[in-house]
């Protein structure tokens, strides 16, 4: 051993490994091979030829292999890009069909009502019937409504400029101070208690059945996706409706919420509301009606299970 | 002038061909490149040293490829798939490096 090798003996594993990756650049194995030649005498014509075009061969291979994988990556990013496209193209070509067959049900319903209208005013048990129903319609939702009464907006934090949209929030802050199904829930059993006649909310009219719930990130009224922020008309006495729904333990609650998670919480008076009616529950059974059959006002119809078709 | 060719041929017929790559291949595509890259300069260098040898370039280009990709394999089977793909491009990386200055070198004097 000489002294100049000694410091590298101390040199970590690591290091002398850098060292020797960084030092061997070139294969040792073409040093050899060119004492090897340098041994021998030259090589013939023939097999130089066979040399330049193996390596012809191989640089082939390479800018094959090059191009292989540039249009891998390139077609990657692509056919996400497309399969995305086609995905939403997708999902707007199946709504605009959910869209017109929503229209076409509402159509047809309105010609069964019609029909069913001049059926029975011909008769006064008809009649009974027909006034009974517009009731239970009433009750049911399944009418539009208009009158004043009380707009309220609940929505989720608005993003304000000092957030960086990459970081700024982690994900479980942005989770927390969504708003829930449950608190849109809250909400509208708080303008019920208040004496709302009829609400909506985003557009969706709620009817005895129709649900609020929480499917992943999206909000379900009656099964319809609404977004944030979440527009609740609510119809009633404008004053009163107010006034007590500001009284209700559920206002204050929401208040809270507001302060604590920047939430979006605004009501306001209304004049005109337009509401939608409900998407009407199905038909499950039904029986021709007789005069001797015709039930009192008030009482309702006895359904009988498997007597009338759908 | 020939290798120059062989090249550019390559790259010409690999984007007008497009010929599909089998799918378990394909993650293995980008490492062989740089494996390649590697062999190529290593060549290179080794021409403008003057001891440039047909048979050594074509073996170590193929082993290259093929090792790069085993190890990558490999990995991807142990669980440390990234890691290893990192590993081999750094050493790879130095040695293109390495061997881009030494040809640098060679070519402009400084």
């Amino acid at each position: 051993m000489t002294a100049t090798q000694q410091p590298s003996r101390t040199r970590s594993l690591g290091a002398s490994l850098l060292d020797q990756v960084l030092a061997e650049t070139v294969d040792p194995a073409y040093a050899r091979a060119a004492e090897v030649r340098a041994a021998r005498p030259a090589p013939t014509r023939g097999a130089r030829w066979r040399g330049q075009a193996l390596v012809a061969v191989t640089m082939v291979l390479a800018g094959l292999l090059a191009a292989l994988t540039y249009d891998q990556a390139s077609a990657g990013s692509e056919g996400r890009q497309q399969i995305r496209a086609a995905l939403i193209a997708d999902i707007d070509r199946e709504s605009g069909v959910t869209d017109d067959l929503v229209a076409s049900l509402a159509d047809l319903q309105a010609q069964v009502g019609a029909a069913r209208d001049q059926a029975l005013s011909a008769s006064t048990g008809g009649q009974l019937a027909l006034d009974q129903l517009a009731r239970q319609e009433a009750g049911a939702a399944t009418e539009p409504v208009r009158g004043p009464g009380l707009t309220v907006t609940l929505g989720n934090a608005l993003p304000s400029a000092d957030d960086d949209p990459v970081a700024g929030r982690t994900p479980a802050d942005t989770e927390v101070a969504q708003v829930l199904d449950r608190d849109l829930q809250l909400l509208v059993n708080a303008l019920w208690s208040a004496g709302a006649e009829a609400i909506s909310v985003g557009g969706q009219r709620l009817g005895p059945t129709t649900t609020i719930r929480q499917a992943g990130g999206a909000v379900l009224v009656d099964l319809r996706p609404v977004t944030s922020p979440y527009e609740v008309l609510a119809v009633g006495d404008p004053d009163s409706l107010q006034n007590r729904f500001l009284g209700t333990p559920e206002a204050n609650y929401l208040a809270n919420l507001q302060v604590t998670y920047d939430w979006v919480f605004t009501f306001g008076r209304s004049d005109d509301l337009e509401l939608p009616g409900a998407s009407s529950t199905e038909l499950r059974s039904a029986r021709p009606v007789t005069p001797e059959d015709a039930p009192a006002p008030g009482t309702p119809t006895p359904s009988v299970p498997g007597d009338g078709g759908d | 002038m020939i290798p120059i060719l062989g090249l550019a041929v390559g790259v010409v017929l690999g984007l007008l061909l497009d010929p599909s790559v089998p799918v378990w291949l394909q993650p293995y595509l980008p490492i062989a490149v740089v494996a390649a890259l590697d062999a190529v300069f290593g060549g290179i260098r080794a021409r403008f040293d003057g001891i440039f040898d047909a048979k050594v370039f074509v073996v170590s280009f193929v082993s290259n490829v093929v090792v790069a990709a085993l190890i990558v394999f490999l990995g991807d089977q142990l669980g440390v798939g990234a890691q290893l793909s990192t590993a081999v491009v750094v050493v790879l990386g130095i040695r293109i490096f390495g061997n881009a200055a030494a040809i640098r070198r060679h070519l402009f004097r400084a």
